[in-house]
């Protein structure tokens, strides 16, 4: 007994050296399997706190880039509104229409935080439960698709960027109907890579990628981005697709996050099939 | 205790700066300064091994829960604060340190600085990058981000040293 404690007074530095260590990197590498640890993120509110400050300050530095992009979205809206459209027939009347049914409520949050040089890159939103924002959210911009809600607070919550190496996004290319998963592999914030894709598919350069609904976190037929490259991976016969990224994920301010209202049902549909998941 | 109250200070500051400046700036490249190790070279030559540690940990985390890295930091600042008495015996001056003066650049010379925290900042980046992307394929990109970073932090460091450490005057 004596022998141990001695052991253990020698030794101390270094057992709490390896004890502090343990207790960082467990954190660490757990994040991808979600449910053990949450803790050293910016969704508790000091730190959020601090950030909103932050943006209070340095937001004005790209106000008017944004305020473009608002208008073009609006005159893109404002295209489909019913009171822009000219009666072509004076004898029609108003259809209640009850065959579609509101399935996506998108709502409006900013970008506090934001980092996309690391391998996985995550950002912190000003939108939390109190909006109703949950885990496993899409997150979208005016642009394009940017991410999943990874984390909830009251006031905030961190989104796990498309620049995420665990991201996994079903997507396909929108000639070809090509489907395959979006990957983060290529250290560089303007690519992407869908991988998957079967090489005897003709793929089109140029042509555009879309998300494909699955798991309901996107609408099917969001933008995600344009096919750049086809890299042939050797000694399969697939395609590595890398995709430019619609959205400059560097200059990321306004999001919109994806409310919808029929998960529950796929989720519960497709819960008990294995081959899906 | 007045000792005591100027190192919160310090934390406090290093994490704000780290958190609200150093970390949102983007400078492209992979370029990722890190300043806070040098809150744990600056703590007293006198605090014991455990204790640094300790307060290594506290900064780390503190640095995570700003830049969404769950643990990351901590784990990088831990390993500083565990080489950092070695690191002192190895550079330690001919009469050794004088445990009332502070470990900075204008008390001991700007080759000491140099040597320690260039060594200091180029293993606690290593370990960070490493970390970060935990793959034997991905070297060439830790060996540059360390490389890049270390620079650009070796840079910032100095500056700190020359802007806010001035040489107490001698009687």
């Amino acid at each position: 007994m004596r022998n141990l404690i001695a052991f253990f007074r020698r030794f101390r530095v270094f057992l709490i050296f390896v004890l502090l260590q343990l207790i960082a990197l467990t954190s660490y590498f757990s994040v991808v399997s979600y449910p053990r640890t949450k803790f050293f993120n910016s969704a508790n509110n000091v730190t959020g706190t601090l950030l909103s400050w932050e943006r209070e300050v340095t937001k004005y530095l790209f106000l008017d880039r944004e305020n473009r992009k608002l208008q073009a979205e609006n005159a893109e809206l404002s295209k489909k509104e019913l009171i822009n459209y000219i009666p072509v027939d004076p004898k029609t009347t108003i259809i209640n229409d009850t065959i579609r049914e509101l399935m996506i409520e998108k709502i409006p949050a900013t970008v506090i935080n934001s980092s996309y040089s690391h391998k996985n890159n995550y950002f912190t939103i000003n939108a939390g439960r109190l909006k109703g924002v949950e885990r496993k959210m899409g997150v979208v911009s005016s642009e394009g698709v940017v991410g999943i809600v990874y984390d909830v607070s009251e006031h905030y919550a961190v989104v796990q960027s498309i620049l995420t190496s665990t991201i996994n996004i079903s997507a396909y290319v929108g000639e070809s109907n090509a489907y395959g998963l979006i990957k983060y592999t290529e250290n560089d914030p303007r690519r992407v890579t869908l991988t998957g894709v079967s090489n005897d598919i003709k793929i089109k350069k140029h042509s555009k990628v879309f998300t494909s609904g699955k798991g309901g976190y996107f609408p099917h037929g969001s933008v995600i981005g344009k096919v750049e490259k086809l890299n042939p991976i050797e000694g399969e016969p697939r395609w590595d697709i890398i995709v430019r990224l619609e959205q400059d994920m560097r200059r990321l301010h306004y999001v919109y996050v994806i409310k919808n209202f029929l998960k529950p049902e796929l989720e519960e549909l497709e819960k008990n099939v294995d081959q899906l998941e | 205790m007045n000792n005591l109250l100027i190192h919160i200070i310090r934390l406090i500051v290093f994490v704000l700066a780290q958190g609200l400046i150093f970390g949102q700036l983007e400078f492209g490249a992979g370029i990722h300064p890190m300043i806070y190790p040098l809150f744990i070279l600056l703590l007293p030559f006198d605090i014991s091994p455990i204790l640094l540690m300790v307060m290594a940990f506290i900064t780390g985390i503190s640095v995570d829960f700003f830049m969404n890295t769950f643990g990351l930091h901590a784990s990088a600042a831990v390993l500083v604060a565990y080489i950092r008495p070695e690191l002192f015996r190895l550079f330690a001056p001919r009469d050794g340190y004088d445990v009332l003066k502070e470990p900075t650049a204008p008390e001991y010379g700007y080759k000491w600085f140099l040597s320690v925290a260039g060594i200091a900042i180029t293993i606690h980046h290593a370990w960070f990058f490493l970390l970060e992307h935990f793959n034997w394929s991905d070297w060439f990109i830790i060996l540059r981000k360390t490389v890049l970073s270390v620079i650009v932090t070796m840079f910032i460091l100095l500056i700190i040293q020359i802007l806010f450490f001035k040489k107490p005057k001698t009687i």
